[in-house]
């Protein structure tokens, strides 16, 4: 055991004094939050440009109406950004119908194509009263691209300007149009549970459906980073050590097990390190928002106990298929190996966040390889998962993860004093087999 | 009590079989040089006695201990494909590699060793930064950091310049000196007589000689006649008794036959040419060497045991 402590103590602080490192760990939170950054920047920036949209209104009677309708729901819509969104200012003009619509269409479409238009509502003469299952009663024409937030608010304007129109030819005094009109907020709860020191039923807190999800997102995210930046450097630098004829000299003091489990430990002390760095570095940023509550802390014991079992079972991997290259970049080739286990739940994430409790999610969240991104991520979105899933989910990552290990060993065994081309998979099972 | 004994070791690598029925007794405190052609199995046998490799069967023991598995700081290991951690810095790597074996810190042997081997300014110098010569003495310190009892160094002289050469051969009988024993190989076959008490020679996974070097070229009896004649070799073609000729440039070497009289070889010489010098002596090592190693049937290869 003391060697093994030996070997993980040069790998840990070579790699955590090295400037690659250092560098590395500040970076990643930058661009990240560069990123969002940047989108508040742009999204502001962007907004500040006076965009035109023309209302053809073939009813005759519903311009003004929908008019006002839309110019409120911009503004509120923009509100309620919080600076995240487009904050577009929209100028609306009204168009009057002409007899040859084909010809007035494309005359429109020009307009936006010249970008004098951001686009431009048709709205046929029957909208007020459609015949039931009516189609192209109102549509839109532009040529803007991205994600298009006025496919988002626009249709909800113009329904509710037609629908004051339609009150109004009822006889309701404008006054009433929008009291009926109101639109009453639906606020979604937190499951309400019981305080379980005092036994009282503890009162349900306001859910923020977004923040419910981006946290075990970005935990699941994090574990993803943190275990990539621990384990897979060892593919390279023990495919490099062995180019170097590092190994032959270390193996008459210390056995390849004890080598390789260095390796894993060093990859353990490097992963905690980055991690603890990032959580720290979370909190602090979530109080200095006073958003602490979001703190995910009922799931930070999981991530550790999840990033531990999935560092160790790459990292031994990443040694062993690095023990068997004959050259770095054959190392290169063999990266995908090691990364399909973080990539393919990486893959599944969004079918996995829409129904966490679903067959395909559960399913996945048992796949040893899988469990812990998978798990971790479906313990954080609301609901959360039966206790004893994510107890099952670790206990077979572990033996999982114990095999890795035991098989990475007999690889590397053999593969760091083996020497020509770089064997296959076939031979390299053989290797696992035969020992 | 040996230093190192193996018994009936055989190791094969796939088909291959590397050593073959190897037994060989290495003296406490002797300096013992392996010798053989490339690929004869000298590594081999070396990583077996380091406990890198495993014999497929027979046993080695070192110090009295069959040790297959486990490992202690007694043994100091140099192999022939030197790799160091470029990146680390000269004295953290000494002490790593001498805390690894050793299980303490070697802080003060390794600054005596680097003090000893003219490496003192070099210590806070990344090993990426020295040349091809002072990496191997650095690689050279961190085989003897701490103190090993055994030290095996697979061709330690191998891309020295003599300066450097000279600096870890007197290191070598240095430790020996402290009662260290030592196994080297070498290609050099002036090294291996110089330098070594004995001389073990291995060829073809099989063990061909073993024994001091005096009492090698005695098996071989003074069987070979050094001459320097007028006209060279041309004037030394059908002797009698004589079996081979060697041209040496400025000495001409005659290997006689069994029954080859060496005063009939000098009458005949006389009376053909004028002879500046004759002396019958014992062939060298790299004569041995080039016997058995040399291009000949396997019929002719002859174990001399103990010789």
């Amino acid at each position: 055991m003391h060697r093994v402590l030996i070997v993980a103590r040069r790998d840990y602080l070579q790699t955590v004094l090295s400037k690659a490192f250092l560098f590395g760990l500040v970076l990643m939170p930058l661009l990240f939050g560069g990123g969002f950054l940047a989108i508040m920047v742009a999204n502001k920036s962007g907004g500040t440009k006076e965009q035109r949209i023309a209302i053809v209104d073939r009813t005759g009677v519903s311009a003004a109406t929908l008019i006002q309708a839309c110019e409120q729901a911009s503004r509120e819509g923009n509100a309620n950004s919080g600076g995240m969104s487009a904050a577009q200012k929209f100028v609306f003009e009204q168009v009057a119908p002409e007899a040859d619509e084909p010809a007035q269409l494309l005359e429109l479409s020009d307009r936006v194509r010249r970008g004098g238009l951001f686009m431009f509502v048709d709205i046929s003469a029957n909208a007020l009263r459609p015949p039931p299952g009516a189609t192209h009663v109102i549509r839109y024409y532009t040529n803007a691209t991205g994600i298009n937030l006025q496919g988002i608010w626009l249709p909800a304007a113009i329904n509710d300007g037609l629908r004051r129109v339609r009150l109004e030819q009822l006889g309701v005094e404008p006054a009433k149009v929008d009291e009926s009109l109101r639109i009453i907020p639906v606020e979604r709860m937190d499951l309400v549970t019981r305080d379980p020191a005092t036994g009282a039923v503890a009162k349900s807190e306001k859910s923020n459906a977004a923040q419910a999800e981006l946290v075990p997102f970005f935990l699941a995210f994090l574990l993803v980073l943190v275990v990539m930046a621990g384990a897979a450097p060892n593919l390279g630098a023990v495919a490099e050590d062995k180019v170097q004829r590092v190994f032959e000299m270390l193996l008459v003091s210390a056995s390849s097990f004890e080598l390789m489990m260095g390796k894993v430990i060093a990859s353990l002390g490097i992963a905690l390190t980055s991690s603890a760095f990032y959580i720290i570095g979370g909190m602090f940023a979530l109080a200095g928002l006073a958003m602490f509550g979001a703190a995910p802390l009922d799931l930070l014991p999981w991530f550790f106990a999840f990033l531990i079992v999935e560092v160790a079972m790459l990292s031994a991997l990443a040694v062993a298929l690095g023990s068997a290259c004959s050259s770095t970049q054959d190392a290169q080739q063999l990266a995908f190996l090691l990364f399909l286990p973080v990539f393919i739940p990486m893959f599944t994430l969004t079918p996995v966040m829409q129904q966490p409790n679903g067959v395909f999610a559960t399913t996945m969240s048992f796949i040893p390889p899988f469990t812990p991104i998978v798990m971790l991520l479906r313990q954080g979105l609301p609901g959360g998962v039966p206790w004893w899933e994510p107890w099952l989910g670790l206990a077979g990552a572990i033996a999982y993860a114990l095999f890795i290990v035991w098989a990475a060993s007999r690889i590397f065994r053999i593969g760091i004093l083996s020497q020509g081309k770089t064997p296959k998979l076939a031979e390299l099972a053989q290797w696992v087999v035969r020992g | 009590m040996s230093a190192v004994e193996i018994s009936n070791v055989t190791k094969t690598f796939r088909s291959v079989c590397a050593i073959d029925q190897l037994s060989l007794s290495v003296p406490l405190g002797a300096v013992y040089g392996f010798i053989g052609p490339n690929g004869s199995g000298k590594s081999t046998t070396m990583r077996m006695i380091a406990n890198i490799l495993y014999p497929d069967s027979g046993t080695i023991s070192v110090f009295g201990q069959q040790r297959a598995g486990t490992r202690s700081g007694d043994i100091g290991y140099l192999p022939e494909e030197r790799g160091l951690y470029r990146k680390m810095r000269v004295r953290d790597l000494l002490e790593f590699h001498g805390e690894l074996r050793g299980g303490r810190n070697v802080g003060t042997e390794v600054n005596a060793w680097l003090e000893r081997l003219g490496l003192a300014h070099c210590a806070e110098r990344k090993v990426e930064t020295l040349s091809k010569g002072m990496s191997q003495k650095i690689q050279f310190i961190a085989t003897v950091v701490p103190e090993p009892k055994l030290l095996i160094l697979d061709e330690p002289f191998s891309g020295l310049d003599p300066v450097s050469a000279d600096s870890i051969r007197s290191a070598v009988l240095e430790m020996r000196g402290r009662g260290c024993t030592v196994i080297l190989s070498t290609h050099d076959m002036g090294v291996a007589e110089t330098l070594c008490d004995a001389i073990f020679m291995i060829f073809r996974g099989r063990k061909v000689l073993d024994g001091t070097l005096a009492a090698i070229q005695a098996s071989y009896g003074s069987d070979t006649i050094r001459v320097a004649v007028e006209g060279g070799i041309a004037g030394l073609g059908d002797l009698p008794g004589i079996e081979a000729v060697k041209d040496r440039g400025q000495v001409q070497e005659l290997r006689m036959g069994p029954d080859c009289d060496p005063q009939q070889v000098l009458h005949t010489l006389a009376a053909r040419t004028s002879i500046s010098s004759f002396a019958v002596v014992k062939p060298s090592l790299h004569d041995i060497f080039v016997r058995i190693a040399g291009p000949q049937p396997d019929a002719d290869i002859q174990e001399v045991q103990d010789a």
